[in-house]
Order: C-alpha cells, then sequence, then structure tokens
C-alpha cells in the first residue's frame, strides 16, 4: 500500500476523503509516509531548515541550513533552544490560576479549582502561536514532555539516513 | 410474433454455447427474477418446463431500467428469443437490487423534517454509537480511530421539538401542546422540507399523542396550501426502541419514494416492451411486495435474501429441511441457516449503518471473498485477507484492471482454477504471468516460497477461514452440521465449495448449475407477502387464571386486527380482493424475564379463549425445546409476547425446477472439453475440463476435474466426486 504525495499533504491539512483515511487507519502502515509527511511539512513552512522531527501542529525539531545544529523551531522561524532542551522553558507563558481566567474558556463552576489545577499556555514569543498547554497542580515544574531518540528512529523504525548534525 | 428463423440443430453447430434446447421456442417463459447488483445486472428467466437461462450485464445507476433490458437480452440470446416476445408471456417478476441502499449511503434522499419530543432533537443525529462501527470488520472495529458517525439523514437544523410525554406504560403525562406543532410545521415548510416526519417517545406503547400530532401537521399543512407527505412512526413501525423506530421511519421518508420513482421507471420499460406483470420487490422478511407498497424501506437489502429463499424452495422439492445456505461473492461470505424449513428472522437488524426496525432474514457475513486483496502483513509476515476487494476489477491477472495487488482470483488463475481464457465466458482475458509475476513479488519470495505454494497457502487459508465460519455459525446455534444440506451458490461459489465444506461433515453439498443467477431465481420462488409487525407487551404467570388468558388473547387478537388492516390494504391496491388473501399470524414470545425472544408462527388463526392462550404456549414451548434444549425450558418464569406479527399472501407462479430424464452415470464425450494443468496438495495434476450446460442428469464426474460455464466455475479436486440429479444439481462429495 502506497499513498501519492498529494494524498499526504490532503492528510496534513485535514482534507483527505474519508474512504482513504479510513484505508490508512485500518492498514498497516506505508513504509514511505514519513518522508513523504515531512515532505509535506516541509511545502508548509517558510523556512529553509530542513524539517527532522515534527513535535506539533506548528513546532518542530529542525536541522539549522547554515550550522547543521538541531533545535526546537516555531512555524514562523523563532528558534527556542537545543533539541535536547525543554523548549518550554524559552517560551511565553500564561498561567491561567484565578476563577476570572478559568471563566474565559470555560463556563462557571464547569472550571478546575485553582487551588487544584491551573492552565499553563506556551505561546512563541515571536508569533503568538499557542504551542501547548499544561493542566498540572499550581506547584508542578514545567513539564518536559519527551526526549525522542531521533537517531533510532530513523535508523530502526523509519530505515532513513539521520540528517546530519553538528 | 416475430421469431428468428433458423432451426435449433443449425444453431447449435454454428454456436456450441448455445443451450441444447434451442427450438423449443413454443415453450412459455413464465418467470424472471432480477437481481441488480453494484457491478452487475443478474437476470434470471424460468420456462414452464424448468429451463432456464441466466443473463448478465453492467449495472446502470442512471438507468437501471437499461440495465434490465441489456441483462435480458444477453439471457434470452442463450434461448434465441427476443425481449419484445418474450416479455409479454411472463406471469411474474420480482426486481431485487441496491438501488435504495446507495442512495441512502450517498445520502441522495428528499429534504425531511423531524418532529420529536422537545428536547430529544439531538438523538437522531448522535445515533446509537454502535453505528459508528456498523459494517466493520472486527479488526476495525477493536481500533476506535477508524469509527465515525456518518452525515445524519436529517440535520439537526430540520428538527423540531414539541412538548409532549408519554411514560412507559403508554401513560400521556404531558399533554401534547399543539401550538408549537403547527410552528414546528411552519419552520419545517420554510425549511423547504419535502417530507415530515413524526415520532414521539413510546408511541408503540400509545398511540394518541403521535396520531394527534399526525393530524395537526396535516392539518396545518393544508391551511398553509401546502403538500407534503406527512409520516407518524405508529402508522408505519410501531415498535419498540426509540433509535430503530425512528431511523426506520425518517428512512421510509428519505429514501422510499425516489425509489419508487426507479421501480416505476422499470415498470414502465416493461410495459413498452409488452409486458403485462405487475413488478414486484423483495423485501427484507423474505417475501416480495408490490412496487406500489405503502412501505418500501423494507426494500433496502434485498439481493442476498433471494438465495435464502431460493434455499427453501429447492430444500422443499429434496426433502431437506435444515440447510446452511452459503453465498460467496466477489467480497463477502453470507451465510444463512434454514431449520425444520423454516429460516430465522431478525426484528431490529442494522443496514446501511443504521439500527432499524425491520424484519431482516437472518443472515450472518464474514469481510472474505473471491476477489479479496492478499497482503502481507509487513510486520509478522502473515498472509493477511482482505478486508477490501478488487471487486469487478477480478485481480492483477486483468491487465486493464489498474490493479497491482495481489487478489484471490489471481491465485485461482495461477493454479489453474480458473481459465483464463473463459473468465465471464471469455469477456475478459487474463493474463497469467502477469498474475504469477505479483503473486512472486508481493507473497511468493517475501515468504521463500515457490509461487505455486504461496498461491496454495492464500487459497488454503480462505478455505479454512471460510469452513471455520461455517461451522461456528452451525455449532454455535446448537446444531450439528451432519444433520444439514450445505447449498453453495453465487458466483465464485462453486470454485470455493469443496474448500470450505471439506472435514465439516454436512449430510449432502448441493451445487445448483445455475449458482450464479441463484439470487435472482430465489427472488423469483419468493411468496407475494406483506408482513407487518407490532410491539405488545404481554405478560402471564405460567397457571394464570382463564380470565387473564382470555385477557391477554384480546389483546393480541387486537393487534392482529389492526395488522391485518394494513396487510389488507395493500393487496386491495394491487387489486386483490380481500378474501384471495391468506392471513398467517405470528407472535413473539419469551419466558419472562429472559432476553431473547422467539418467533412462532401461531397454532391460532384467532385468539379468544384460555385453550387458545395454552396453544400458543405449547407452541413457543416446542420451538424453544428445539432452538435450544427441551431441559432449557422454564415455563415457572411465566410467558410474555412481546410483539405481534401478520403476514398475508396470494397465490402466485413460482419457477418449476427442471426435470430431467437419468441419462446413466456416463457424462457424453461432447461435454469433455479437454484437460487443464491443476495445482492442489504440492503438485500439479491434470483435471478434466467439462461444459456444465452439455452434462446430463445422472452424470458422475471423479475429481480432479472442472467443470466449466460461461458465468461459473465448478471445481472438483482429487478426493471429490460429484453426480448431477434431475434438477440440475451437483452433489459433491469426498471419496473416502
Amino acid at each position: 500500500m502506497s499513498y501519492t504525495n498529494e494524498q499526504v499533504a490532503h492528510l496534513v491539512e485535514g482534507t483527505l476523503d474519508w474512504e482513504t483515511t479510513f484505508r490508512m487507519l485500518s492498514m498497516p502502515k506505508d513504509t514511505s509516509r514519513f518522508a513523504q509527511y515531512l515532505d509535506a511539512l516541509q511545502a508548509k513552512v517558510t523556512f529553509t531548515d530542513k524539517i527532522v522531527l515534527p513535535l506539533g501542529p506548528h513546532l518542530y525539531i529542525v536541522q539549522k541550513a547554515d550550522t547543521k545544529k538541531w533545535v526546537t523551531q516555531c512555524d514562523c522561524g523563532h528558534v527556542f533552544a537545543d533539541y535536547r532542551e525543554n523548549w518550554k522553558l524559552h517560551a511565553a507563558v500564561y498561567v491561567r490560576d484565578t476563577e476570572e481566567a478559568m471563566v474565559e474558556v470555560y463556563p462557571k463552576l464547569m472550571a478546575p479549582d485553582t487551588q487544584w489545577q491551573v492552565y499553563r499556555e506556551y505561546y512563541c514569543p515571536t508569533c503568538g502561536a499557542m504551542h501547548d498547554v499544561e493542566a498540572p497542580t499550581p506547584w508542578y515544574p514545567v513539564v518536559h514532555d519527551f526526549e525522542p531518540d531521533i537517531e533510532a528512529f530513523y535508523r530502526d523504525w523509519v530505515n532513513l539516513p539521520v540528517p546530519e548534525r553538528a | 410474433m416475430v421469431r428468428r428463423p433458423g432451426s435449433g440443430a443449425e444453431a447449435e453447430k454454428k454456436q456450441p454455447n448455445v443451450e441444447e434446447t434451442v427450438g423449443h421456442q413454443d415453450i412459455p417463459v413464465q418467470v424472471m427474477g432480477i437481481d441488480a447488483g453494484g457491478t452487475m445486472t443478474d437476470t434470471f428467466f424460468v420456462r414452464a418446463d424448468g429451463r432456464f437461462v441466466v443473463g448478465k450485464a453492467q449495472s446502470n445507476p442512471g438507468d437501471e431500467s437499461l440495465a434490465i433490458y441489456n441483462s435480458s437480452v444477453d439471457a434470452l440470446a442463450h434461448w434465441r428469443r427476443e425481449v419484445d416476445d418474450v416479455y409479454p408471456e411472463l406471469v411474474t417478476c420480482v426486481y431485487s437490487g441496491t438501488a435504495m441502499l446507495n442512495r441512502i449511503l450517498m445520502r441522495k434522499g428528499l429534504n425531511v423534517g423531524l418532529i420529536c419530543n422537545k428536547g430529544f432533537e439531538q438523538l437522531h443525529s448522535m445515533g446509537r454509537a454502535l453505528q459508528s462501527y456498523l459494517g466493520y470488520a472486527l479488526e476495525d472495529r477493536i481500533h476506535l480511530n477508524t469509527h465515525r458517525y456518518d452525515e445524519p439523514l436529517v440535520p439537526v437544523s430540520r428538527t423540531r421539538g414539541v412538548t409532549e410525554r408519554t411514560d412507559v406504560q403508554g401513560k400521556v403525562v404531558i399533554p401534547l401542546r399543539e401550538d408549537e406543532v403547527r410552528q414546528a410545521v411552519r419552520d419545517l415548510v420554510a425549511l423547504e422540507s419535502q417530507a415530515i416526519v413524526i415520532c414521539l417517545l413510546q408511541s408503540h406503547k400509545n398511540a394518541s399523542s403521535e396520531q394527534h400530532a399526525r393530524d395537526i401537521v396535516k392539518d396545518e399543512l393544508e391551511a398553509m396550501g401546502v403538500s407534503l407527505p406527512v409520516f407518524a412512526s405508529v402508522d408505519y413501525y410501531p415498535s419498540r426502541k426509540e433509535s430503530h423506530r425512528m431511523n426506520t421511519t425518517i428512512l421510509e421518508a428519505y429514501g422510499a419514494e425516489p425509489s419508487r420513482q426507479t421501480l416505476k421507471k422499470v415498470s414502465d420499460r416493461f410495459k413498452k416492451h409488452g409486458g403485462k406483470f405487475d413488478l414486484r420487490v423483495m423485501a427484507t422478511h423474505g417475501g416480495t411486495i408490490s412496487w406500489k407498497a405503502k412501505e418500501l424501506a423494507r426494500t433496502i437489502v434485498s439481493g442476498p435474501i433471494g438465495g435464502v429463499i431460493g434455499s427453501k424452495l429447492l430444500g422443499e422439492a429434496l426433502g431437506d429441511e435444515n440447510i446452511a445456505c452459503s453465498d460467496i461473492g466477489g467480497t463477502s461470505f453470507d451465510v444463512a441457516l434454514i431449520t425444520k424449513g423454516s429460516f430465522a428472522i431478525k426484528s431490529d437488524p442494522d443496514m446501511a449503518r443504521l439500527v432499524l426496525s425491520l424484519p431482516l432474514v437472518a443472515m450472518d457475513s464474514v469481510g472474505a471473498g473471491a476477489g479479496s486483496f492478499v497482503r502481507l502483513d509487513p510486520y509478522s509476515k502473515s498472509i493477511k485477507l482482505g478486508p477490501d476487494s478488487a471487486g469487478y476489477r477480478v485481480g492483477t491477472c486483468w491487465a486493464d484492471s489498474g490493479l497491482d495487488t495481489v487478489s484471490v482470483s489471481d491465485c485461482h488463475v495461477v493454479l489453474g482454477y480458473l481459465n483464463p481464457n473463459n473468465f465471464l465466458g471469455g469477456a475478459i482475458k487474463l493474463d497469467v504471468e502477469r498474475a504469477r509475476r505479483h503473486i512472486k513479488e508481493q507473497i511468493a519470495d517475501p515468504l521463500g516460497l515457490s509461487v505455486e505454494d504461496a498461491a496454495a497457502g492464500v487459497i488454503e487459508l480462505l478455505d479454512l477461514t471460510l469452513s471455520e465460519y461455517l461451522r461456528a455459525n452451525i455449532s454455535a446455534k446448537g446444531y450439528n452440521p451432519a444433520d444439514f444440506t450445505c447449498f453453495s451458490y453465487g458466483g465464485a461459489g462453486p470454485v470455493h465449495t469443496y474448500g470450505y465444506t471439506e472435514g465439516v461433515g454436512f449430510k449432502d453439498v448441493v451445487v445448483p448449475a445455475w449458482a450464479a443467477g441463484f439470487s435472482a431465481f430465489g427472488c423469483a420462488c419468493a411468496d407475494f407477502e406483506y408482513r407487518y409487525d407490532k410491539s405488545v407487551d404481554l405478560g402471564l404467570p405460567q397457571f394464570a387464571g382463564d380470565d387473564q388468558k382470555a385477557a391477554a388473547c384480546a389483546t393480541l387478537q387486537e393487534a392482529w386486527g389492526d395488522l391485518a388492516v394494513k396487510v389488507i390494504d395493500e393487496f386491495v391496491n394491487n387489486g386483490f380482493k380481500p378474501e384471495d388473501v391468506l392471513l398467517i399470524p405470528g407472535y413473539k414470545m419469551q419466558y419472562m424475564g429472559q432476553l431473547n425472544d422467539l418467533e412462532i408462527t401461531s397454532p391460532v388463526t384467532t385468539a379468544a379463549t384460555a385453550a387458545d392462550w395454552d396453544k400458543i404456549v405449547e407452541a413457543f414451548e416446542t420451538t424453544y425445546g428445539r432452538v435450544y434444549a427441551s431441559s432449557a425450558r422454564s415455563p415457572e418464569l411465566g410467558f410474555s409476547i412481546t410483539g405481534a406479527i401478520l403476514r398475508g399472501t396470494v397465490a402466485t407462479q413460482k419457477p418449476v425446477l427442471p426435470e430431467d430424464p437419468d441419462a446413466g452415470p456416463v457424462p457424453p464425450e461432447s461435454a469433455r472439453l479437454g484437460s487443464r494443468p491443476f495445482y492442489r496438495h504440492k503438485r500439479w495434476v491434470d483435471a478434466t475440463v467439462w461444459k456444465m450446460e452439455a452434462l446430463k442428469a445422472g452424470n458422475h464426474i471423479v475429481g480432479p476435474a472442472i467443470i466449466e460455464s460461461d458465468a461459473t466455475t465448478f471445481v472438483v479436486p482429487d478426493g471429490f466426486e460429484t453426480t448431477i440429479d434431475k434438477h440440475r444439481l451437483f452433489h459433491l462429495k469426498e471419496v473416502k
């Protein structure tokens, strides 16, 4: 089973017809999907740095075109940090820890008690895109979501050469 | 009447494919069955002497009547007859097709407006959770990501709630607010509704509020000077289960009228060519109804049912009352059981991914068929069949198919089961080398097998899947395969018959010579029968007083009375007199507190006295003992009647089975077409190839042999033998 680049681009946009989407979901994954997925993402972004791994709808680990360094970067080109660091520590943060802030997103009495739970929203300092929301107890440290073993993923899972890294 | 010149004898010499009975043009053609499928439209004609022909043509969704005409031309060419001569001779014609189903699946019905209880406006859109995975293969059912809710038939924007409430006992606790109904009608008309459906809670228990709403709707429409059809659920499907009742009533409004137009077009074309018969349509309950019938939603699924009805008729002719019906098509394998001469009815089936309250001939399906795609799981390296299939594109062996994934048919072609030059009578030429190459690349090489062994492995896997499924279906219901005769049909059935019946231990295995047109044949066998159902709630202890029994009988009789009016109305619409109609009452009964009811044909024609009640109970207990076990009977729980059923039939012409004289066990030399290498059990053997049409009653053939006709191939491998009987049925046996 394989798909065209156009189909994968539609998948990324959320505009792929249901019949094809259903087939993708129920069949074993097509071997070339990850490479096609990266191509579709690369075509969408304005920067020239090579995408190594997508982390979210607008967030990527990229290989900088000039230095070959791997960094976590926003759609708009804003660089957060080295890819091994927690990018959230370099983001703009908005914490909803009062009832007034909570009723902006949930009806009154249907939001958590902020003594027990707060929302921490992480934004790109350059373009303002929201990249993540955490819902921890108020004292909890910033969550480091995951540290992907990119080399192993490329080598053992998708059978692609690992991009160069400075 | 103009007939083609030329004697039969001459024609036979020039055209060996034409059936030997050419020339008997004075024998009238009486019965026509139509199976208008998604890809092919099959027609089946039966003469007064029981001889039959099968015709095939490409389906035409734009104008079904044209595909039926083309298919008829194809069929009648075997007899050198013309449509214009034959249509006027026909006395009966039954249609079954997928047009209505497709209309629902493609969401191409009318703009329906819905009136329901206030607060329940979202009920139809939400649907039942299982509707999100109905029709899925098991792997997808348990894979939540694939679950998906279809577009509702009626959007919330065209739904209006009205204040009303009837409780579960049928007591009106909040009366209907009339002004809200009137406002709802005005809204729905403004929204350009083309039909209005009314479905209120518990209306099967107490119809008064819903009927009241219906009258107000009609009154308001009249006052507005608007003419729209109005469908109240109580008038159509007065059964419990709100989602089912609502879906079914909506389906009626949404899809039935457009389907009626399709059927009218078909009927008109018959009339144009001289047809004098009244077109009937196969319905889900296993009977046929007129295309003018009030309830057409029940024609939504009809094709596969035909085979079950045909099996029942054949079973009666052969004296077999327990039959396992197996139909193998391109995408699926359908199994139905006939026990003690009757098939089971499911009262709340699902169709087109909707739960419905329609009586449906019970059938089980597995998504593996003759056209299923074959793939290797990239991780486990195991062979996977389907769930998708090549369908009409056959497989990679057909170069024009545009396919490059191997299908089961490719394996058959490579192993010599199918004749690459005679697929669909030679209409399609198959490329064996192309299939070999794809099997080698995709299956054989990755597994380190030869092409033959890889292909044979695929066939074995399919056969095993099907036979396990068949066996499980019989034993799970508490029966023993040794008590059953297996009927095998469908275009691809006879290729697989030996494979999925081997070792199951059936009493007999029967392959009709007309396997490819069997569903169409079965439709022509069905009674002209209306069936209506109504939910009732009756509960009586084991030792009830005579008064209680008589009261229960009165309630049941009242329900039958309501249904009789509907049934007789339908026949009167078709020009029958009420006294011509044979009414067959039935009921659904269970031990009180148990979950499953059984459908029983009533031993009494009217129910009034305590003695009647006792007979009703006795008939239930006998059936219960047969279906489960005598020792499982639990009369101490008391008895519930959950539904009243009424069937009404009138006499119709049915196909006559052929009765051929016994020509002895040795097949005529003219039937021998040659031989073909055939691979099974790790070796190539030479299989004798026979022409199915040229074989005579009584002929005995020992495998390895392949019996070919235009529309089907019957495989008899080594270790099997077959005899053709006077009805042109092949009986397949394992040689011990």
